[in-house]
């Protein structure tokens, strides 16, 4: 569905059900240069299972309209006017990457509108190699292809996948290519500046969960099992034969574990 | 790993997980209809779209799906969907973007049968076509009318050889918004991947180069994943609610692979045209080999090329690799590594002279394919194209005398030796 936030035209899938805020929420939220897509395997699952589902293009990606916000800070009040502008309520917030950042200042931020969080393949930080940052600004392709290339595991890179004929590396690159051109190195700009990651997650007192990847190469374990020191008595998780793209490599895994945690920390009728 | 696998390696690997009870290397055939669910949960979130996952081999099967993800591999398509043969997954393709009332713009100088669907079958359930010369690149444009949903060509032209401009009709489906199909079955992803030039998508006949072996029929529909399909109203299959899956808009759900699911949601589920799981293993070994047997079609090529020009016998010769073909600069653009293994040739002394070299050529093999590992002719306009009529093989490029020759891979002595035996049998016709 499309809807206004701030006056720009902003695309979300609600998972093929009618956005209904009578029900609570699971809103889904993507990393650098990925768009609402990248929780396909996720979102309908829980939009026929009396969760009211929103799967946000953040500004600037695929079917959203620009400019790309170019702060984490920024990100989580936009979220923030975005679930005010639906009357959204009771919500699960379920992030991927960059998403965690946004999901980590918004869960602390926005305390009352919060009732569980999932963080997947996250750290506190995500501190972006500078080649990376200078290849989004000037040479896009290039950016797209290491993003692709480090972000997917060795199932990403041989094209295998549980949706039958689909290639998410392939898809993965057709996606990054439809935001509109400098949101990549925005978003980088915007996880690399991030610092309040501490801060705001001891700040969160909802149910947190964190699922992490054992060959994730963009937010490696180390950093990941920082988060899991900072946030109050958290829910970890580790499939260990994903890389950093948990959503799409490991959907039935990370949905089980989703759906659990979920339906027990924010129960729908 | 930032870098990703080449050809070769995805040739052998893509797609396949290596099987988890028994480590067998080879990928097998899951030879079944059907797939126990673990419970009733999983079993409605496959059925409804929710998650991957076999149900029923009409709509996907694990064999096949490793043959689908490895040319989606190999073509760099976001998705692939594999077909009973080359013909149901152009149909499949394009029932799955027009309905009654919409219209094709497509390249005069195609396969029989494409021509056939699109001239005499589609008609009748309301789609129409307009053939363009594929050399006229503005005739493309000028064809186009407000019902028109698809462009479609076959790179090398079947079988007159002439090379589309992709990234010329690319352009003019993006201007009209239109996306651009591409019959690929003559370059296969080894020579050209027609979506590095702005297509959007392609097919192939499997049963040809990419097996190889010319022991299966087959064929792929594979997704580009770069057109916009919500961008007009003139996509509705794709961008508007879909009844059958409760109203599910496959374009906004599945995005760089709606057109694929799309295809597999109704063409799979309603027509059914699925490839069997040993017709995908086939396939699967002969894609492992694809690009060795493309780099000897076309040295041997090159060398009967050699031949057939220096015979006094051989009237004329054509392939765009020569550079008295007019495809020639376009050849030398797409497919820089060779320009296909057909090679079309006239025998001196017309109709007679033609019908006698097929019956007395030896080795080569008297049939209605192309791409086999072994080389085969035939003669067009009593074959493959006897069913057009006099204008369309005029537009089609066929003269009588014209021989069409699949170049194999035996050793190239023993060919030629096998095609003098032939032009001994044509002397007499040549006035000589
Ligand atoms: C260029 C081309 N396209 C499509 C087809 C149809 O493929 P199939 O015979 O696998 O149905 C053929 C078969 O000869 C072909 O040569």
């Amino acid at each position: 569905m499309y809807f206004d936030v701030n006056g720009k035209r902003i695309f979300a899938t609600t998972g093929g059900k009618k956005f209904d805020n009578s029900l609570p929420t699971v809103i889904f939220l993507h990393g650098s240069g990925l768009d609402h897509t990248f929780w396909g395997l996720h979102s309908r699952f829980f939009a026929f299972r009396k969760y009211s589902v929103l799967v946000p293009d953040f500004p600037g990606h695929t079917h959203s309209e620009g400019p790309p916000l170019t702060s984490i800070e920024s990100m989580a009040d936009w979220l923030n006017d975005a679930v005010e502008s639906l009357c959204a309520r009771d919500i699960s917030i379920v992030a991927h990457s960059q998403g965690c950042l946004v999901a980590l200042e918004f869960a602390s931020r926005f305390k009352d509108r919060v009732k569980s969080v999932s963080f997947v393949a996250s750290g506190l930080a995500t501190p972006v190699n500078s080649a990376l940052i200078d290849a989004a600004e000037n040479n896009p392709e290039a950016a797209i292809a290491m993003m692709v290339g480090w972000g997917f595991g060795s199932a990403g890179h041989l094209h295998q996948g549980p949706v039958p004929g689909n290639s998410m590396v392939a898809a993965g690159r057709k996606i990054m290519r439809s935001n509109v051109p400098g949101a990549l190195a925005a978003d980088l700009k915007a996880c690399n500046a991030y610092s309040n990651g501490k801060t705001a997650a001891a700040a969160i007192d909802c149910p947190v969960q964190v699922i992490l990847a054992g060959k994730d190469r963009m937010a490696p374990r180390k950093a990941g099992m920082e988060l899991v020191e900072h946030l109050h008595n958290p829910e970890l998780h580790i499939i260990q034969e994903s890389g950093h793209m948990i959503p799409q490599e490991a959907p039935d895994e990370s949905r089980l574990l989703l759906r659990n945690f979920i339906f027990s920390n924010n129960p729908s009728g | 790993m930032s870098d990703f696998y080449e050809f070769d390696t995805l040739s052998l690997h893509a797609g396949q997980t290596v099987d988890k009870e028994f480590g067998a290397r080879a990928t097998p055939i899951y030879q079944t209809t059907s797939y126990v669910f673990p419970d009733t949960d999983t079993a409605s979130s496959i059925f409804n779209l929710e998650r991957g996952g076999h149900a029923y081999s009409r709509i996907s099967n694990p064999t096949v799906g490793v043959l689908e993800q490895r040319i989606a591999s190999l073509e760099g398509g976001s998705a692939a969907v594999c077909t009973a043969s080359g013909m149901a997954a152009t149909f499949c393709a394009i029932t799955a973007i027009l309905s009654q009332g919409d219209h094709i713009v497509a390249s005069s100088q195609m396969y029989g049968g494409n021509i056939s669907l699109m001239k005499n079958t589609l008609p009748r359930f309301g789609i129409t076509a307009t053939f363009v010369d594929p050399t006229d690149i503005d005739g493309f444009g000028k064809a186009i009318k407000d019902n028109t949903k698809l462009i479609y060509g076959e790179l090398i032209g079947n079988p007159g050889l002439d090379i589309l401009d992709l990234e010329a009709i690319a352009k003019i489906g993006s201007q009209h918004h239109i996306p651009f199909m591409v019959d690929a079955t003559f370059n296969t992803p080894y020579l050209c991947r027609p979506f590095d030039f702005g297509a959007n998508i392609t097919m192939h006949s499997v049963t040809k180069w990419m097996g190889g072996h010319g022991a299966a029929i087959g064929g792929v529909v594979v997704d580009g994943g770069n057109f916009d399909w919500g961008a007009t109203d003139k996509y509705p299959t794709i961008s508007e609610p879909y009844a059958p899956f409760q109203g599910i808009n496959l374009w906004e759900e599945f995005g760089p692979a709606a057109f694929a699911t799309r295809i597999r949601a109704e063409a799979m589920r309603d027509f059914g045209p699925s490839m069997s799981p040993m017709n995908a293993f086939l396939l699967l070994q002969g894609i492992e080999t694809l690009s060795l047997r493309m780099d000897k079609h076309l040295s041997n090529t090159m060398k009967m090329l050699d031949f057939l020009q220096n015979h006094k016998q051989v009237s004329w010769v054509s392939h765009p690799s020569l550079p008295s073909h007019s495809s020639h600069a376009l050849a030398k653009k797409y497919l820089p590594k060779g320009a296909g293994s057909i090679v079309s040739f006239g025998v001196k002394g017309g109709r007679d002279a033609g019908k006698a070299f097929i019956e007395n050529v030896e080795l080569a093999s008297h049939l209605a394919n192309v791409g086999d590992a072994k080389t085969l002719i035939i003669h067009p306009a009593t074959t493959t194209h006897s069913r057009i009529d006099a204008q369309a093989l005029v537009a089609a490029g066929i003269t009588e005398d014209m021989i069409r020759l699949s170049v194999g891979l035996e050793d190239i002595k023993d060919l030629q030796s096998g095609f003098e035996a032939g032009f001994r049998a044509a002397r007499k016709f040549a006035g000589e």
